[in-house]
């Protein structure tokens, strides 16, 4: 292998991605605004439940009620109703999240020392926010509970309760940003490296020029290495950019060592230069390369656990995440990022993205090689 | 100006040869748009269950022992394994092999049965926060019931075993009675799907024309901007329909998603949506004329705002304002509202009107732009 030949080639390779002034935004600009959409938008918390009240008790009962949902920081009573009808209305109309609904024979049932029912309706449109806004609910509800007790018994009431102290790790205000914003950089790394590295040969191919490369004394070897290079090189100072931009733009704790996700990252290039190769061995033109190159960026996004928990498939598409690069490289960024581990707990997600490199790459090129000759 | 229906069917037929003839344009057509419902309607899921539990007791009574085969019992936990101390516990939620650590102090039932506070502590795994949230409410919902168990205890200890809890919640859930993230994922995907095709791959179409350089030779045609778009739209416009029905007809027979609502109204709402993102398609592609920005933009504009500007999987009120503000000018935000509104709340066009309204005009201000462009280029 001749180093100098490598070089020019590099050279030539920078000379025309810089050159061709529409490269520009998708090198620079794109990477940062998909960046700060995830930063911004992806968010599964449930914060301000919205309530919709139908008080038909009218007493100091009910308003304890009413008072317990607007004291607690999460919910937030926003319609009140005046029959059931408009309650139901509220709800199909999507203007509040929860319905509660208090019935006329409410404080005379408390008094009595009865159960009295608080009817919750709750939109289940979105399952997951739902689960979470019902068990919110409950727990209003139940200290309200207590507080009745309290009332209804002249005596004191200090039994001997279990006083649950939770405490959430890793990420404690549970920001979505700390977890998307790392994954997010190394789904960008993924989709320029793959994108990039195919449209460089591709464009030669189009163009004609690949015959001309060809025929120069330049082995296969040196082109591939060539043509991959730059785009090492780019991936890596967008990673390293982007990186920059998530700690101190989004203020994500970096907890762990960034030599560990530099190595992480190399060997992630591997698989996604190899693919980026394959895909430009069995592409033609451009737009031929493009749809390739999505078809296999969609299913890598959506199995890596980058949104969808991967606990939650069922196991045979959870056998074939294990090909999917991207899952490794998410366990490490996150790991790295959020929980601060380092090789004691990481080694079996380098060694997998290691072995998927290698065979993934030695393929492409055993494929690219034969195209060549 | 006259509209020839015959140039609108001669750029229909040639853009038709175009995608025929190269199978990976099928492929996109068909193929990922069938990946992307199997992929939603069976693998990805965003309910919790079974939240994974280790739990370390220094305590070992009765009690302990009881609270951990209830949390076990329980249809939301699984309880993996008892762990001898704290640091262990970390280093299982340090390899993400469980996402709740409890520990149950010495001394525990000690407390509780002198009728003081017990305290346990609760470590979860944040860091996926979505898991982290719900796992948190399952957990302290848990203790919270077991509490009302130790409280009916004392009760009966004082001699007021017949003292009933003053209120009771009783929760119904409407519109997605299961709690299936599948019943709103499946009809939500629909919204991207369209995307992809609609304006994904149309956005290609004309910036090809420029690349190849046959614009030129189309310019010298006597076609009219308006008939030229409308052919090269035309194809699309048939695949993104099919997809629309494979989803709904898939969704219903293999996982049970049905839509409640009227099956015209979804037709209506799926082609204005198509229509709008059509027109934003043949937009881009007229304005960057070249297909890897074209893509790129498309993207960026289409594919990523159905996917997460739209209250399909990331509700739009935890958003800043401005974003919120962003989200108004999404095209999938109306559809997704009108999906919803006909796969789960079972309403009618009284209620959804508002939105159709948005989407028709949506769609006039992108075929104008389009035409207007077009015609600007010289055709």
């Amino acid at each position: 292998m001749n180093r100098i030949r490598i070089r020019e080639i590099v050279r030539k390779e920078f000379i025309q991605l810089f050159r061709d002034r529409k490269n520009r935004p998708i090198l620079f600009v794109m990477p940062f605004i998909q960046l700060l959409i995830f930063g911004y938008v992806v968010s599964t918390d449930v914060r301000d439940v919205k309530v919709g009240l139908l008080d038909q008790s009218r007493t100091r009962e009910s308003r304890l009620v009413r008072d317990a949902f607007e004291g607690s920081p999460i919910f937030r009573i926003t319609h009140r109703a005046d029959d059931p009808r408009e309650l139901e209305e509220l709800l199909l109309r999507r203007k509040v999240d929860i319905a509660i609904k208090i019935g006329p024979d409410f404080s005379e049932r408390i008094r009595k020392g009865e159960t009295a029912a608080v009817q919750v309706l709750a939109d289940g449109s979105m399952s997951n926010l739902a689960g979470v806004r019902i068990a919110y609910t409950l727990q209003v509800l139940e200290k309200l509970n207590q507080d009745f007790i309290r009332e209804l018994v002249p005596q004191r009431i200090d039994y001997g309760r279990i006083d649950a102290r939770v405490r959430t790790w890793y990420n404690p205000n549970l920001e979505s940003r700390d977890f998307f914003v790392p994954g997010m950089v190394a789904v960008l790394i993924m989709i320029i490296s793959l994108l990039f590295t195919s449209m460089a040969i591709i464009k030669e191919k189009e163009v004609g020029t690949m015959e001309q490369l060809i025929v120069t004394p330049m082995r296969p070897f040196e082109l591939i290495f060539g043509k991959t290079i730059p785009y090492i090189l780019i991936s890596i100072a967008q990673m390293v950019a982007v990186t920059l931009f998530a700690v101190f733009w989004f203020d994500i704790p970096m907890r762990g060592s960034a030599g560990l996700l530099l190595l992480g990252v190399c060997l992630f290039l591997i698989s996604n230069l190899g693919i980026g190769l394959f895909v430009s061995t069995i592409s033609a033109t451009q737009q031929q390369a493009m749809l390739t190159t999505f078809f296999f960026i969609v299913p890598f996004f959506m199995l890596s656990g980058f949104v969808f928990p991967i606990e939650n498939m069922p196991l045979v598409v959870q056998g074939l995440t294990y090909l999917n690069p991207l899952r490794y490289m998410l366990v490490i960024i996150r790991g790295i990022f959020l929980k601060g581990v380092g090789m004691t707990v990481l080694w079996p997600q380098y060694l997998a993205l290691v072995i998927l490199g290698v065979l993934v790459f030695a393929g492409a090129v055993g494929r690219f090689r034969k195209r060549l000759d | 100006m006259l509209i020839n229906p015959r140039n609108i069917q001669a750029v229909a037929r040639k853009e038709f040869y175009h995608i025929v003839r190269d199978y990976r344009s099928l492929y996109m057509a068909f193929a990922l748009p069938l990946l992307l419902i199997l992929l939603f309607g069976y693998a990805l899921s965003l309910d919790v269950d079974n939240v994974k539990v280790v739990i370390v007791d220094q305590d070992r009574t009765e009690l302990s022992r009881d609270f951990a085969g209830r949390l076990d019992a329980s249809a939301y936990f699984d309880l993996v394994t008892h762990l001898p101390d704290e640091r262990a516990a970390v280093a299982w939620l340090d390899a993400g092999k469980a996402t709740i650590a409890l520990v149950i102090p010495p001394r525990w039932t000690e407390n509780i049965r002198s009728n003081r506070e017990a305290p346990l502590q609760v470590l979860v795994d944040a860091s996926d926060p979505n898991i982290g949230a719900i796992s948190r409410g399952y957990i302290t919902s848990f203790v919270e019931q077991f509490n009302s168990r130790l409280l009916a205890d004392f009760l009966s200890r004082q001699g007021l075993e017949n003292l009933r809890p003053a209120v009771e919640g009783r929760v119904r859930v409407w519109f997605n009675e299961e709690l299936e993230s599948r019943n709103f994922i499946v009809p939500g995907i629909i919204a991207v799907i369209i995307m992809i095709v609609g304006a994904m791959l149309t956005s290609l179409v004309v910036a090809r024309e420029y690349e190849n350089g046959t614009m030129e030779t189309i310019r010298s045609l006597p076609i009219s901007a308006v008939e030229f778009l409308t052919g090269k739209a035309i194809p699309y416009f048939l695949i993104a329909m099919t997809d629309v029905l494979m989803a709904l007809l898939m969704g219903q027979l293999l996982f049970g998603v049905v839509m409640k609502g009227s099956f015209w109204m979804m037709i209506l709402a799926s082609s204005l949506y198509l229509s709008v993102a059509l027109g934003l398609g043949l937009f881009i592609s007229i304005a960057t004329k070249s297909q890897l920005v074209a893509n790129q933009i498309a993207l960026l504009v289409s594919y990523l705002p159905a996917l997460l500007l739209s209250n399909f999987v990331f509700p739009v009120e935890n958003m800043p304002r401005m974003l919120q503000l962003v989200t108004w000018i999404v095209p999938a935000t109306y559809y997704i509202d009108i999906l919803n509104g006909l796969f789960l709340r079972n309403v009618g066009m009284s209620y959804l009107w508002p939105s159709y309204l948005v989407l028709l005009c949506m769609f006039l201000v992108s075929a104008a732009v389009a035409v207007v462009k077009m015609r600007k280029e010289g055709l």
